[in-house]
């Protein structure tokens, strides 16, 4: 037993003993169920899955004459173009009203935070409530403006531009802050200098702000993107994808095809993956225009 | 003298409009968080009354009584700490152990293992979420306390920020406590794992949020209604047509509170942790 202790207690041994846990469990979790997914989406997966038929490119072949699924592709695609625009330029603009420590803005930098501790689910029953026809506040002020009985969560063409916001609303607080963390670091004598200078707010924005964090602007439209494109609990929770799929976006169908009765997992494997394609090409596009400015 | 005089009121012209723009972010936030804290102490009658009240005229806590009957919220409660306090407590360990690995020791494959690790940060957990069903499935671990946790632990991210927090500790600290005779393991609870007491908060402050507030994967994981988590049992509640509107908010708010707490206590290492990387969504 003594001997054992001290044959681990080499550093150049007990490492593996430190890193052996999360080697384990990443490998386990990450690393063969990624590979499982590129595999799967060639087979044909029964829901008893006691069987696998392979059937080469079947499956992709599939999803590119499946309405549902191209359609979930241009659903998540308005999705982006309304959220990722928002979340980028809107919460700069933001943060840099509110990057200066006082406390005012320490207050409302905490207002704007408290949606990003409120579960997707919290989020989901308090906006349904709200905007619920019979019983919904916003519609009780709409309709003594005029406006009429709206159904936010079931007129299509209208919804998706409300969870759309919805889903604003939930991470707004998470990029301003990181905006704001971002802008701090920002020397301040590049500041006094414009000052000197006699360069409006607006200017020291545009030629010191913003030159000055576009690494956390990058950060920001890139995972903004990713998330978008992966956007699931926000909508499973105020509509599920109705009315009559028109919010319905391409991680809610892989669930829905994955997990339901008519499951298929290989089918909703290699949607997956095709989502995945997605991302990683607009991701190494992104990065490398990145890399080109920097 | 005049010039002065225009310049301020100049600022004045701008910062009247600035600050209402923030005022009315600020309600758009805090507004519908209010009216729906409000709402769970209104009795039902009152709730679907026709125009909706904003202050309730009854106060009541029948709501928090119907949602356990509706369904079993204490043990969803119950699962969701379980779920919670599990992943956390775990990922401390094993991520705080393999950040301090890269970060102070130098091993054969070091660069290979830590490249592998990041690069599971770049994969999509929707991509890899039906065969990860299945390997925890053939694991035995489905509809499983040890299924919610296990698959959940280790996080790239955290490992990259403790190494990160590592690294900014002097190497010699741990050569003076190998030379007063503690093993390796000694050096890394008792000496480094202080050090680094922000990093760990910061950790707990985001794995605890991630769980508590996981909708996901409870979902894909767990079937029975004993083992659904409160993010989950609470989705499926409002999922169904005939829901008391009551009851959902009060569900909704229990759910909210301990966050609330967390949040309010742990500020300075919320808003800093989830700034400094640990992003989601």
């Amino acid at each position: 037993m003594e001997k054992m202790i001290k044959y681990w207690n080499k550093p150049s041994r007990c490492a593996y003993v430190f890193v052996a846990p999360s080697i384990i469990l990443l490998v386990l979790f990450n690393v063969i169920p990624l590979a499982m997914a590129f595999g799967l989406s060639f087979f044909d997966v029964p829901i008893t899955m006691n069987t696998a038929e392979f059937i080469g490119w079947g499956n992709f072949v599939e999803a590119f004459h499946d309405a549902r699924f191209l359609n979930s592709l241009k659903i998540t695609a308005i999705f982006t173009g309304l959220e990722v625009p928002v979340q980028v330029l809107g919460a700069l603009i933001i943060a840099a009203l509110i990057s200066k420590n006082n406390k005012r803005n320490k207050l409302f930098r905490a207002v704007y935070f408290l949606p990003v501790i409120c579960s997707a689910t919290v989020i989901g029953i308090m906006w349904r409530m709200i905007l619920h026809s019979n019983i919904g506040f916003i519609t009780a002020i709409l309709q003594s403006m005029g406006l009429g009985k709206i159904n936010f969560m079931n007129t299509p063409g209208l919804t998706l531009f409300v969870v759309s916001f919805i889903s604003i609303w939930r991470s707004f607080g998470i990029s301003a802050i990181i905006y704001v963390t971002a802008i701090q670091q920002v020397s301040p004598s590049l500041y006094e200098a414009a000052e000197m200078d006699g360069a409006g707010k607006v200017r020291q924005f545009m030629h010191i702000t913003v030159p000055s964090i576009r690494p956390t602007f990058w950060y920001i439209l890139m995972t903004r993107f990713a998330g978008a494109l992966q956007i699931f609990d926000i909508i499973y929770v105020t509509t599920n994808g109705g009315p009559n799929y028109t919010t319905e976006s391409t991680v809610s169908y892989i669930y829905s095809r994955a997990f339901s009765s008519n499951s298929s997992m290989g089918y909703a494997s290699s949607m997956s993956v095709i989502l995945f394609v997605i991302i990683m090409v607009i991701t190494v596009i992104m990065y490398r225009k990145m890399n080109k400015e920097e | 003298m005049k010039r002065k005089k225009t310049i301020k009121i100049k600022n004045i012209m701008i910062k009247i409009p600035v600050f209402l723009v923030l005022v009315i972010l600020a309600l758009l936030v805090l507004v519908p968080v209010l009216w729906m804290t409000l709402s769970a102490f209104k009795p039902e009658k009152e709730i679907i009354s026709w125009p909706p009240t904003f202050i309730p005229n009854l106060f009541t806590f029948q709501n928090f009584s119907d949602v356990q009957a509706r369904i079993n919220i204490l043990q969803y409660v119950l699962n969701s700490v379980i779920y919670a306090g599990g992943t956390t407590a775990l990922a401390i360990i094993v991520n705080c152990m393999a950040g301090y690995a890269y970060a102070f020791y130098d091993f054969k494959g070091k660069t290979g293992m830590f490249l592998m690790t990041l690069a599971t940060m770049m994969v999509p957990f929707q991509v890899i979420m039906v065969p990860l069903f299945l390997v925890v499935y053939k694991m035995g671990m489905y509809d499983s306390y040890w299924g919610l946790i296990i698959p959940r632990v280790a996080v790239a991210g955290s490992i990259f920020m403790m190494r990160a927090a590592f690294t900014g500790i002097p190497k010699e600290m741990a050569e003076a406590a190998r030379i007063d005779g503690l093993s390796e393991y000694g050096i890394f609870w008792k000496i480094m794992m202080p050090q680094v007491k922000p990093a760990v908060i910061t950790l707990i402050i985001l794995s605890v949020n991630g769980s508590w507030n996981d909708l996901l994967w409870p979902m894909i994981v767990t079937s029975s209604t004993k083992m659904r988590t409160l993010a989950n049992g609470l989705a499926l509640f409002i999922g169904q047509n005939t829901i008391e509107y009551g009851a959902a908010f009060a569900g909704a708010l229990i759910s909210l509170l301990p966050m609330f707490i967390l949040y309010i206590f742990g500020q300075k290492y919320f808003v800093e942790g989830m700034s400094s990387g640990g992003l989601k969504g």
